[in-house]
């Protein structure tokens, strides 16, 4: 590290320490790149990767459906020497008829077969993971997944997952700035140079410069009312991405989970159904069964979301607002649910006072995940538009990246995967990259003076009648994104909810602080990110309006079928002149031997 | 429900421009399944946006919000703000005791998080790497369930009397994380730990106070793991032993 006043350079720069980040650190130093430095607005173990609970994927075939139990039944270790009833080809159909075609296949056939070797992986750098009673890793059923392939530590996977990453990557030596802010990229000709980030501890702004920097900034889950994201979730990294001039991919995909808590939308894990739970309506019906017969609760979350939806839409919801659903796991007995779900357990008392093992539990859907992201290849390489020129010394991997392994939508314990996947193999791509002899980029233009009259203005007092309060301005996105932008969408939606992010982004030209100091000023970190919201949610708007079509995630009531002759293919947005977002689009990698489109159906 | 008003006061601090730390009032209107960082969020968002603390998961999970409420250090995220209300309508937040404070309820964990480092948290694992998963009994994995499950929050390390003298002690939480690795099958130097933990201000630090139990949010039992280590440490060659002996079988079927 080489530092002067208002600017730090290191080799290498990561920008997030969740999963994605932080692989990505820790197997560049072992690479031998020695100077990595790696910023987090969060302590890394805060990071969100950390809040995940039901599993990572990977065909170990550790354990197999008892016989003739059905697609419910108890589960059991598979016997050494008996059938296997896994494989790497089996998790990638699940995984390519999940994302309703849109997935990359050449992406997911390396993330599959990655899998098995990541999770060993895992294990062998100390997660502490459940076992079978021969003291294999456990796994269990995950909506979506053809066989019980969700390997975990109790419902409290990601924690484990991140703790012993962050302690590897500490090992090595990785330098982690935590408590840092990225506000800007320098991307200048094509070539990425670096970031203007802001340390929260003093408020000063720093030019840091690098040969390569990787993007693992999570996901946005922020833009919604009723969200299982974490409140530092705000799609920092895509925003700043896409100011820079590179596109964003796919952005209109995001998934909402089955399972959140009523009104609060925290995440009740998929494990809850994966171990046995039913979904019921206000009259007690498990409705599933008219939506998806055979897989019933397993359905893939967008399907199941849906069905959701449709019954509260239909007045068959629960709760003050009719808004809820139940989910009943009062059959899976005491035993089960302490050794299993103790997390979740704890979450629903806490939270809305019940006691899964005893009682329904109030439910609704909540906006958990984002299939698109900062465009990139399988080796994380940023790219700069359809044709797939790489943004040179851009990486990006983890769920702020498109890789693109989810396409329409995401299967449970695919994303622990993608990140831990995709992050390691940023790390590999950008050592070569480091050690092949990149040199570290002269920056032409002076970033810090503009990103620093970004937070000037914010701190200035406002014209009089004029100054707005950003946490007002956040409030009303949110509200528009869930009823306009939420699990269904409309033309008259969307362009009703396009006209108000644009007035939101125009009222926010007057939003300011109350908090002047420079010492740890959350207030401008919480109005920055609201800018940060309202930039992509711009590119989720526009994107899903002209998708005239549904597909997985993305579901329009006035254009309900799938369209593979029109949309087959990756939306492209690019930030024009006038700030809006200008599409095009890039084809699907599909193998149309193996695997070509099917309906898809559960 | 009618809802009612309810004054929560803020100790406020900043360095650069207080004297020293100060309580503020702030009213709110409590509402139904309210928790108390709902309330700190109104407050900022609201009323004033200078209000500074440290939240992200919001469900107890990635260790950001450990304040001290009442005395008490806890999550607020997963508080409800109706239990911590007292007789006269007030709750009263302060910062995590014994931390030098950065801004308000904003404290600095340096050595918190230099004590974890100094425990080598990561797994030294052994030469013969298997290669599918180094096999694990159920009862392995069950003595190691509380210190995996620690979110680092720092709740028990303020609330510790020896740290709040004595930074140099290892602390509840690292020692915590040690346990983790010293029990782990598949540490391959139990040894060299415990040597390090039985050193001068490690394991035998702890006064058996027991406030670290009282204030983890997870409902972990840091003493009961540190009375632990110092029982190993006595016997630590014997422990040794059992555990090369355990690790060439570290590959086969548990049962
Ligand atoms: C409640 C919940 C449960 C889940 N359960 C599962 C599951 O069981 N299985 C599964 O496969 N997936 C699950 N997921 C999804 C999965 O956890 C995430 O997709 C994945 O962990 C993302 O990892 P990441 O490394 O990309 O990002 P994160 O872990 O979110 O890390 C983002 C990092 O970026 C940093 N950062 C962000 N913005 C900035 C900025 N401006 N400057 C500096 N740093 C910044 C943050 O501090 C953080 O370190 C779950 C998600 C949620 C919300
Ligand atoms: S032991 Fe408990 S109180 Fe201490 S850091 Fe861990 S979770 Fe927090
Ligand atoms: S906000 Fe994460 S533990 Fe409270």
């Amino acid at each position: 590290m080489n530092k002067s006043a208002n600017v730090i350079t290191h080799d290498v720069i990561v920008v997030g320490a969740g999963l994605a980040g932080t692989w990505a650190a820790m197997i560049a130093s072992r690479e031998g790149v020695t100077d990595v430095g790696v910023l987090s607005k969060l302590h890394p173990l805060r990071s969100h990767s950390g809040a995940a609970q039901g599993g990572i994927a990977g065909a170990l075939n550790n354990v197999r459906p008892v016989p003739d139990t059905g697609p419910r039944g108890p589960l059991e270790q598979i016997p050494p020497g008996d059938d296997l009833i896994d494989s790497w080809e089996l998790h990638m159909f699940d995984t390519i008829k999940g994302s309703d075609w849109l997935g990359d296949q050449d992406a997911i056939e390396i993330m599959v077969k990655d899998a098995i070797d990541i999770v060993y992986t895992y294990e062998h750098m100390g997660c502490v993971f459940s076992r079978t009673p021969d003291g294999r890793i456990a796994q269990r059923r995950f909506g979506g997944h053809s066989a019980p392939r969700a390997n975990y530590a109790a419902d409290w996977t990601g924690h484990v997952l991140l703790h012993t990453t962050h302690e590897q990557a500490l090992k090595n030596g990785v330098k982690f700035y935590s408590e840092w802010v990225a506000l800007d990229l320098i991307v200048e000709d094509n070539v990425c140079k670096g970031v203007i980030a802001m340390e929260m501890q003093t408020g000063q702004l720093v030019t840091m410069r690098a040969k390569a920097v990787m993007f693992g900034t999570g996901g946005y889950g922020r833009a919604w009312k009723i969200t299982s994201n974490a409140i530092a979730n705000t799609g920092d990294g895509v925003a700043i991405v896409y100011n820079a001039g590179v596109p964003l991919m796919d952005m209109e995909f995001v998934q909402f989970h089955p399972t959140g808590l009523y009104q609060h939308g925290i995440l009740m894990s998929e494990a809850c159904r994966g171990e046995g739970g039913y979904l019921r309506n206000k009259d007690g019906d498990r409705f599933m069964e008219k939506y998806a017969p055979d897989k019933m609760e397993l359905a893939p979350r967008d399907l199941v979301s849906r069905s959701e939806q449709t019954e509260i839409d239909e007045g068959r919801g629960i709760g003050d607002d009719g808004q809820g659903i139940y989910l009943d796991m009062t059959h899976l007995g005491r035993e089960k649910i302490l050794e299993r779900l103790p997390q979740v357990r704890d979450i629903a008392l806490n939270f809305v006072g019940v006691d899964i093992i005893d009682d329904l539990c109030p439910i609704q859907p909540t906006a958990h995940y984002s299939m698109g992201g900062i465009p990139a290849n399988a080796n994380g390489q940023v790219i700069a538009n359809a044709a797939g020129d790489p943004v040179v010394g851009l990486y990006a991997a983890g769920e702020c990246a498109c890789i693109s392994v989810h396409g329409a939508n995401r299967l449970g314990t695919n994303s622990l995967l993608d990140a831990s996947v995709f992050g390691r193999r940023s790390g590999y791509a950008i050592a070569e990259f480091i050690k092949g002899g990149a040199a570290l980029p002269e920056i032409e233009g002076d970033h810090l003076t503009r990103t620093q009259a970004r937070i000037t203005r914010l701190k200035s007092d406002p014209a009089s009648g004029k100054g707005e309060n950003w946490a007002k301005i956040a409030r009303e996105l949110k509200q528009t994104m869930t009823d306009d932008c939420g699990i269904f969408r409309s033309d008259e939606g969307l362009r009703r909810a396009l006209q108000k992010v644009k007035e939101l982004q125009g009222r926010f030209a007057n939003a300011h602080v109350m908090d002047k100091s420079n010492r740890f000023n959350t207030d401008v970190l919480g109005a920055i990110e609201t800018e940060n919201l309202l930039t992509f949610s711009e590119v989720i708007v526009s994107s899903a309006l002209a998708r005239t079509e549904s597909r997985g995630a993305h579901s329009r009531t006035d254009h309900t079928k799938r369209d593979d002759e029109d949309w087959l293919k990756h939306t492209m947005a690019h930030k024009t002149d006038d700030g809006t977002p200008e599409l095009s689009y890039k084809g699907v990698n599909i193998d149309w031997e193996k695997y070509p489109p099917q309906e898809r159906k559960y | 429900m009618t809802n009612k008003k309810i004054t929560v006061r803020i100790q406020r601090f900043n360095p650069d421009t207080d004297q020293k730390p100060y309580l503020q009032d702030f009213e709110v209107e409590l509402a139904q399944g309210m928790t108390i960082l709902d309330a700190l969020h109104l407050i900022k968002e609201d009323l004033d946006g200078s209000v500074t603390f440290r939240r992200s998961c919001r469900h107890a999970i990635c260790g950001s919000c450990a304040m001290n409420v009442n005395g008490q250090n806890m999550l607020v995220c997963e508080t409800p703000l109706r239990e911590k209300i007292d007789k006269n309508g007030q709750i009263t937040i302060r910062p995590l005791p014994y931390l030098p404070i950065i801004k308000d309820l904003v404290v600095d964990r340096s050595s918190f998080w230099a004590q974890y480092q100094r425990v080598k948290p990561w797994l030294i694992p052994p030469d013969n790497v298997p290669e599918k998963e180094f096999r694990m009994s159920a009862e392995e994995v069950a003595a190691l369930n509380d210190a995996e499950h620690c979110i680092m929050c720092g709740a028990c390390y303020s609330a510790c009397q020896v740290i709040a003298l004595n930074k140099q002690y290892i602390g509840p939480h690292a020692l915590l994380k040690a346990f983790l690795r010293v029990l782990d099958p598949r540490d391959a130097d139990p040894r060299a730990r415990l040597d390090d933990l039985d050193k001068g201000d490690g394991v035998y630090r702890c006064h058996t106070i027991f406030n670290c139990i009282d204030a983890c949010p997870k409902g972990l039992n840091p003493t009961k793991a540190i009375e632990t280590l110092r029982k190993l440490a006595m016997k630590r060659q014997a422990f040794e032993a059992a555990r090369k002996e355990r690790q060439k079988t570290l590959d086969k079927p548990v049962n």
